[in-house]
């Protein structure tokens, strides 16, 4: 850390309007001022995170502190025990699947019904759209109920359709996909048409890869939403081998596995998602951005 | 559509003819193109909305019979200490981690508003959180509030009495607080940073020349120009809130006794705990009807503040 404070620092930087002023700091001396709260603030944001792989990666057992956040030698036991005796390797396989397979089929959905909103006039368009939309304020908590007793039903409880069918008509995703498509011009519809290009080629051959920020943005959102979800898999998933890694690691805590093992599962869990947003951060933060300035 | 001014001849042919080739293509493809997303929506989310509020209104027999009972639910729920209990765990909840999670996020986005060098990793880790999933988070957070985690372990070298977080009935809120402004004020930051990125740089630089304190341009640009943005965020942690689950799921089981039972978690104890559907449905409609409140207070105020 380069922010250090030389006395002529705090007294520039004290406020004493009426004393005459030391001599300014220059806008780089000023700058660096702020990386001390930053760099407070990231190592308190970033503590739980350093705890998590500390103790995943501390020699025995017994966790006592502080040794055990400053580990003077590294194991990988706890990788072991976890990837190996454990049912985490097939948890990851089932939270894959459902988040692979849902960003596809979401992107698809949604950017054929944004499609068709945006681009295509019919009866009952407004209605239907600001219908849908309307339904993003009712509470996941309270649909959850039918939904299990729709998908029970339907005998998809306990199996992998059955987890991802429910969660594929996003409505968020389909409003930003609309309004997204609405700024393409038409006239690159109309040309495609003129060319003879048939509707099912100018959606997949002209919109799509217009819409790739977009996709992108939801994408990276998508995938993490799957990835993290815990309600749905939780109460619609019952034998352990069709769990997801957040229902499996939860289990992991209420069986007393020891503490080691369940940090390594839970470093485990979070490196996919680390990886997503790190490679999607640009997309993802303007994601983020947009949603706060409508 | 009122055309006051004509356009130029060859303009408005133009428009006519793209209008004729957007409707040739006949209403049937757009319907196409809308019906898998309609009948996913449709099943998954129009009719379990609707069922739910049927089922408010009735008993759910473990074979699948529906019998009509009335206001019954309804009737138990205001003769139910728990249901005020969980409305009075959901409203503390919500009135501590709000005003953390924005007060964070606020200092934070002032802080990250500047170009610096570095600023992009600061950003990152500030944003971690909001990737990490709740079960994560709060398996990590049960160790950090334990009698033998660090923040005992710090306050103790300090010399200072350490609550029993998780075990206190009194701390069992606050801590799920924290745990809330830890993993979501990335998220709330970023929407004020965009908030703040808006707000045109000469406003600063004449307020500068007037010789004002940081302080002064913060108090009197910054803030009235965020209103917007900071509202945003306020009835998103609001909604947030009250639909807070995962975490209290893993970190405390509603506990101690029930000290954070909240709304959300009633209505998944009383559903997939003791099999009472039309019960939890009918907590599920006040759940319903506080975000609709919420929302359409949002919409009522936001209308009249840019009018």
């Amino acid at each position: 850390m380069t922010a250090v404070a030389t006395p002529e620092t705090r007294t520039a930087s004290s406020p004493r309007p009426a004393a005459p002023r030391a001599p300014r700091l220059t806008r780089h001396q000023r700058g660096r001022l702020y990386h001390l709260p930053l760099a407070i603030g990231a190592l308190l944001t970033a503590f739980p995170f350093y705890a998590m792989l500390a103790l995943s990666v501390q020699p025995g057992q017994a966790v006592r502190l502080p040794d055990s956040l400053l580990p003077s030698s590294i194991s990988f036991d706890a990788y072991s025990r976890a990837l190996g005796s454990s049912s985490v390797p097939t948890w990851a396989i089932n939270s894959t699947i459902y988040s692979v397979v849902s960003v596809v089929l979401v992107l698809l959905f949604a950017s054929m019904a944004g499609y068709a909103f945006a681009k295509k006039r019919f009866f009952g368009r407004e209605l239907i759209f600001w219908g849908f939309v309307a339904m993003m304020m009712v509470p996941h908590h309270l649909t959850l109920i039918p939904q299990f007793i729709l998908v029970s039903e339907l005998g998809g409880l306990d199996t992998m359709w059955g987890l991802i069918v429910p969660t594929i008509a996003n409505a968020q995703a389909m409003f930003l996909m609309r309004q997204f498509i609405q700024d393409i011009p038409d006239e690159l519809i109309e040309a495609a048409r003129i060319d003879g290009a048939g509707e099912f080629r100018i959606y997949w051959s002209i919109i799509l890869p217009q819409t790739k920020p977009i996709m992108a943005t939801l994408g990276t959102f998508v995938f993490l939403w799957h990835w993290n979800d815990f309600l749905w898999p939780l109460v619609s998933q019952r034998s352990p081998d069709n769990y997801v890694l957040t229902v499996g690691l939860n289990t992991l805590q209420e069986q007393q596995v020891p503490l080691a093992t369940i940090m390594a599962a839970a470093v485990v869990t979070f490196i996919p998602a680390l990886i997503v947003f790190i490679l999607l951060q640009k997309y993802f933060v303007r994601g983020v951005m947009m949603s706060g300035l409508k | 559509m009122a055309t006051l001014a004509l356009p130029p001849r060859a303009e408005r042919d133009g428009d006519k003819q793209r209008r004729s080739v957007l409707k040739s293509n006949g209403a049937l493809v757009a319907y196409v193109f809308i019906l898998p997303y309609v009948v996913f929506f449709l099943a998954f989310r129009i009719l379990p909305a609707i069922y739910a509020a049927v089922l408010s209104f009735a008993k759910y027999g473990l074979s699948g019979n529906v019998d009509f009972v009335g206001l019954d639910n309804y009737a138990r729920l205001l003769a139910d200490d728990l249901f005020w209990n969980s409305l009075r765990v959901t409203g503390v909840y919500t009135v501590l981690a709000i005003p953390l999670t924005v007060a964070i996020s606020l200092a934070v986005a002032t802080l990250c508003n500047r170009t610096l060098r570095g600023m992009s990793v600061y950003r990152t880790i500030f944003f971690l959180p909001v990737v990490t999933s709740p079960v994560m988070s709060g398996i990590i957070w049960v160790w950090i509030f334990s009698h033998n985690g660090p923040l005992t372990w710090f306050l103790n070298t300090l010399h200072l009495p350490a609550p029993a977080w998780l075990q206190s009935e009194i701390f069992v809120l606050p801590a799920l607080a924290i745990v809330s402004a830890w993993s979501n004020f990335g998220y709330d930051m970023l929407i004020l940073l965009a908030g703040m990125l808006a707000i045109p740089r000469e406003y600063y630089e004449a307020a500068e020349l007037d010789g004002t304190s940081g302080w002064q341009r913060f108090r009197h640009i910054t803030l009235p120009l965020l209103k917007p943005a900071l509202f945003f965020v306020v009835v998103l942690e609001i909604i947030r809130s009250f639909q807070v689950f995962d975490t209290i799921f893993v970190m405390t089981g509603g506990g101690p006794v029930r000290a954070s039972y909240s709304l959300t978690f009633l209505i998944y104890d009383q559903g997939f705990g003791y099999f009472d559907f039309g019960y939890a449905s009918a907590a599920g409609m006040v759940l319903l009807v506080i975000t609709l409140v919420v929302s359409l207070a949002q919409r009522r105020l936001l209308g009249r503040s840019s009018s």
